[in-house]
């Protein structure tokens, strides 16, 4: 199946198998290796991706279905430049461990600023309550994003 | 205290951080190899059987290009938690299983052109299970009708004792007993287990894999694959989080043995199935608490077993049993005291390390029992643990090494100050409504600085300044994600007065890396390893000042080392050290460079106290962690963001050990909890805001007076929880996870 799609801002057209995991499709055929599999079953939340606006995991979704759809992941923010700010933030509160669930929870909270420039503390942890973390307690993820919100509002 | 540090105990910022936040960094996941083979391993679906397995039907898928069982491998046994062949162990597993013996157990690897080929030949796989009874959990164990192997489920047992436990108890006004019991828990590392190997054009076999101890994966491939330990290269690779679980070879051997056989790069790869259930997890126990105390609230006696859940190959049983009981020496100060460790075969998951080593488990009881021996004689917990707690320097009763400078008393009493203990217990009652009961509680716990007393704790270091201004610093560390690069970094950097980013440490490497006796593990490696990087760095800046000396005519007194330059006192000329260095080659023909061994020259303890308040709903039995405060004793901290980090992260994973996390395997060895959907790791929402508090005091062993972390954080939450939820219920809850339907069961047994 010809799958036509945005991908990080480049539009591909691409021969795929639609039954393809969306997290193979981006981490094989695209090489997006930001893109991590840690469950396979959509509860770790490493393989977040923003599909059109909605932090998604990719492990859960087959590649038919992003058939004229947008997909952002890491590389993409960072080519963009978006991605500057969030990942000095998080470096800068000690949020990286492993680093293993990180590029999924800045996309989660990516996709949360999107919407809300200035969520509360209690949404900032909605928003990435379905990206697990072994390493930090999540504490000082939950700071990262929180400084976001302070300087863009100011 | 050190007053006038530079780098030491500043919160730098981790040079490793910037790959990982920009999706950049490459774990064994995603790297890639010309001519590189996929695999996966068949994982037993029954806990105690004998196997058939038919493979013809599965060879004949497309791209499939090997699969190999018993039938195929060297039939050289090993034991996976022996890290050097002076550690003695039963040796008793192979890299594929000539049996199942616990549902998850290795029997199979399929090799293939593609992930997809082989995902098919795994299900086109037969097997013929002859089932044989089974035996699951210590229970089961104990009685010994069905035998996993030898005489006896009993792998391991073994007394610690001090003092007479007959008379003391004859002394105490009170006896005190409690069981409770200790589940199986999954490290949850987010990255899986994987493995890259190949063998190179000399014939070497170079393994990449993210691992805790790169001579021990070295020293049991040689072994198993019959070959030369120096034709063995085994590289650290990117570590997504252990917590131990990538402890103990697993997928090593069995990949470097597909990768010789089949001439060809392999790449072994878990899923999250195939890691809860087919490496390693938490070993459960049921620990049998007597304490005896006198009415003014005096510890006289204790008396401990602690059955253990060793799971279906030796692996750890020794060493669990040994450190468990080890722990119950070091933090009460108690004249009469015996342990008894008992370690059973279970047709279940092996142990293995899991971030604490034991602690979790012992302390988990012990702490509840101290709490109910302080309600028998009316006395407050914090005062009745501060009567008992052991002094500093205090020698160990059963001849471990001394506790060094041990502050738990002081991480009490500040713990009790800042949580504001006396009023809360006044007011706590008065926040209850007919469905919420609050609690609180409090717990200690101890832990370890490594190997030394029990087994050889050295490592080598080789040290080089270079031309090009960098200080080059090989020792065999392995950064498990926690910012180990960076401790040693600021700790040279701090001996050496140079910025940390012209410090170069690269990772464990058994063809680059000195050799190191023990590898990550055992809260080692800051103490030691960094007290070897430390003291490396300080024979260095001595061969350098000697070398400048004697290049610039001058003497050592008049030498200063300022912010990486080196010049004479008063004089404008100044050099960096990667001039010296490129003098000393050229006119003293030979390297700026130091090749040194460093022995742990002690090992003391480190010390926990959780403080915390609770929220029990007594209709959902659910529990909500309302407050927690983290006091540490963990001597000077060399980056204190880290080892914030480390408290967060410990916390979570001991509230999940209180609360809700528990691989739960059924009475026919079937793991139910076989992912993230059912087995419940803390996430961002129900994870409190920790508090935290260091206790600071130089311990003069360590390095600049540093002790360890990252294991003791994960041990005092959990029993502190339990204490805060029966004193919230009136209830006596000794069974971990107190999940909501046993806090409901309890309730309604009060009532």
């Amino acid at each position: 199946m010809i799958i036509r799609a945005l991908i990080n801002g480049e539009k591909i057209n691409k021969d795929v198998d639609p039954n393809k995991r969306l997290l193979d499709f981006l981490r094989e055929d695209m090489r997006l290796i930001s893109v991590k599999e840690g469950c396979g079953e959509g509860e770790c939340g490493a393989c977040t991706v923003i599909l059109d606006g909605k932090a998604v995991t990719s492990c859960t979704i087959f590649t038919g279905q992003i058939q004229g759809c947008e997909v952002v992941t890491l590389e993409g923010l960072d080519k963009s430049g978006e991605l500057d700010k969030i990942r000095d933030s998080f470096i800068k509160h000690g949020a990286i461990q492993c680093g293993f669930c990180t590029p999924g929870m800045i996309l989660s909270s990516k996709a949360l600023l999107d919407k809300n420039s200035n969520p509360t503390k209690e949404e900032i942890k909605r928003a990435i309550e379905g990206n697990l973390c072994r390493c930090t307690g999540y504490n000082k993820i939950v700071e990262a994003v929180e400084e976001i919100v302070d300087s863009e509002v100011k | 205290m050190n007053k006038k540090l530079k780098y030491v105990g500043k919160g730098l910022i981790r040079e490793d951080s910037y790959d990982k936040a920009s999706g950049k960094a490459k774990y064994v996941c995603d790297m890639e190899k010309h001519n590189m083979l996929h695999a996966r391993l068949l994982l037993s679906e029954k806990a105690h059987a004998e196997i058939k397995i038919d493979k013809k039907q599965a060879l004949k898928i497309p791209g499939i290009v090997a699969i190999y069982t018993y039938d195929d491998i060297p039939k050289i046994a090993y034991n996976s938690h022996q890290w050097y062949p002076g550690v003695s162990a039963l040796e008793d597993e192979y890299i594929l299983n000539d049996k199942a013996r616990f549902v998850g157990d290795r029997i199979a690897i399929v090799v293939g052109e593609t992930k997809e080929s082989v995902n098919r030949a795994l299900k086109e796989i037969k097997v013929e299970y002859n089932e044989l009874s089974n035996v699951i959990g210590i229970e089961s164990a104990e009685k010994d009708e069905m035998i996993i192997k030898g005489n006896t489920n009993l792998a391991f047992s073994k007394k610690l004792s001090c003092g007479n436990i007959d008379e003391s108890f004859k002394k105490a006004d009170f006896i005190i007993e409690d069981i409770g019991t200790t589940q199986k828990i999954h490290h949850a590392a987010m990255e899986t287990h994987s493995c890259l190997a190949e063998k190179d054009e000399i014939g070497n076999i170079i393994v990449w894999m993210p691992c805790q101890v790169v001579f021990q994966e070295q020293y049991i491939i040689a072994k198993v694959l019959e070959m030369p330990y120096s034709k063995v290269r085994v590289i650290k690779s990117i570590m997504g989080g252990s917590f131990g679980g990538k402890g103990q070879p697993i997928l090593g051997p069995i990949c470097a043995f597909a990768a010789k056989e089949l001439n060809r790069p392999v790449k072994l790869i878990m899923d999250r199935k195939d890691v809860i259930q087919g490496t390693r997890s938490r070993n459960a126990s049921r620990i049998i608490v007597k304490t005896g105390i006198t009415k003014d609230g005096k510890i006289v006696g204790r008396e401990i077993t602690a059955n253990i859940d060793g799971g279906a190959y030796y692996t750890n049983a020794a060493a669990i049993a040994l450190a468990m009981g080890k722990k119950s020496f070091r933090l009460y100060d108690i004249d009469s005291q015996i342990f008894t460790g008992n370690t059973y075969y279970t047709n279940t998951i092996p142990g293995g390390a899991c971030r604490g080593y034991g602690s979790p488990q012992i302390h988990a009881v012990t702490e509840l029992n101290i709490d109910n021996a302080a309600r028998k004689i009316g006395m407050d917990t914090c005062e009745f643990r501060l009567n008992n707690v052991v002094s500093p320097n205090a020698e160990d009763p059963i001849g471990a090494p001394n506790l060094g400078n041990a502050r738990i008393r002081e991480c009490i009493t500040k713990g009790m100050k800042r949580f504001n203990w006396y009023e809360r217990k006044q007011l706590i009652n008065n926040k209850n409504t007919d469905r919420y009961a609050y609690g609180i509680g409090m717990a200690c716990a101890t832990h370890g600085n490594g190997y030394h007393g029990a087994f050889p704790d050295f490592t080598n270091v080789d040290i080089s300044i270079l031309p090009s201004n960098v200080v080059w610093i090989k020792v065999g560390i392995h950064d498990q994600g926690c910012g180990t690069v960076q401790t040693m970094k600021q700790i040279a950097a701090e001996v050496l007065d140079i910025d940390p980013v012209s410090i170069n440490i690269p990772q464990a490497d058994t063809f680059i890396s000195p050799y190191d006796s023990a590898g990550s593990q055992a809260s080692r490696v800051t103490f030691v390893c960094g007290g070897a990087v430390k003291r490396a760095a300080e024979q260095i800046r001595e061969k350098l000042i000697n070398n400048f000396c004697k290049l610039n005519g001058c003497s050592k007194e008049k030498v200063i080392l300022k912010d990486g330059y080196i010049y004479k006192e008063n004089s404008s000329e100044k050099y960096t050290y990667g001039q010296i260095a490129l003098e000393t080659e050229t006119n003293l023909e030979e390297s700026l460079n130091v090749n040194m061994t460093y022995k742990s020259p002690a090992n003391p303890a480190v010390y926990a106290v959780s403080f915390v308040e609770v929220k029990v709903d007594k209709y959902t039995g659910q529990v909500e962690v309302k407050d927690i405060l983290e006091v540490h004793d963990i001597g000077q901290s060399i980056n204190p963001v880290l080892v914030e980090g480390q408290i967060q992260g410990g916390a979570q994973m001991s509230i999940g050990m209180a609360l809700c996390e528990e691989i739960e395997i059924n009475k026919n060895g079937r793991v139910k909890s076989e992912n993230f959907s059912k087995y419940h790791i803390i996430n961002a929402p129900d994870m409190p805001e920790i508090k935290m508090e260091l206790v600071e005091k130089c311990e003069p062993t360590g390095p600049f007076g540093a002790k360890s972390v990252g294991e003791l954080v994960a041990v005092a939450p959990a029993p502190a929880i339990l204490n805060a939820i029966n004193n919230a219920l009136d209830t006596n809850i000794t069974v971990y996870p107190a999940t909501p339907e046993r806090i409901i069961e309890a309730i309604t047994n009060k009532e």
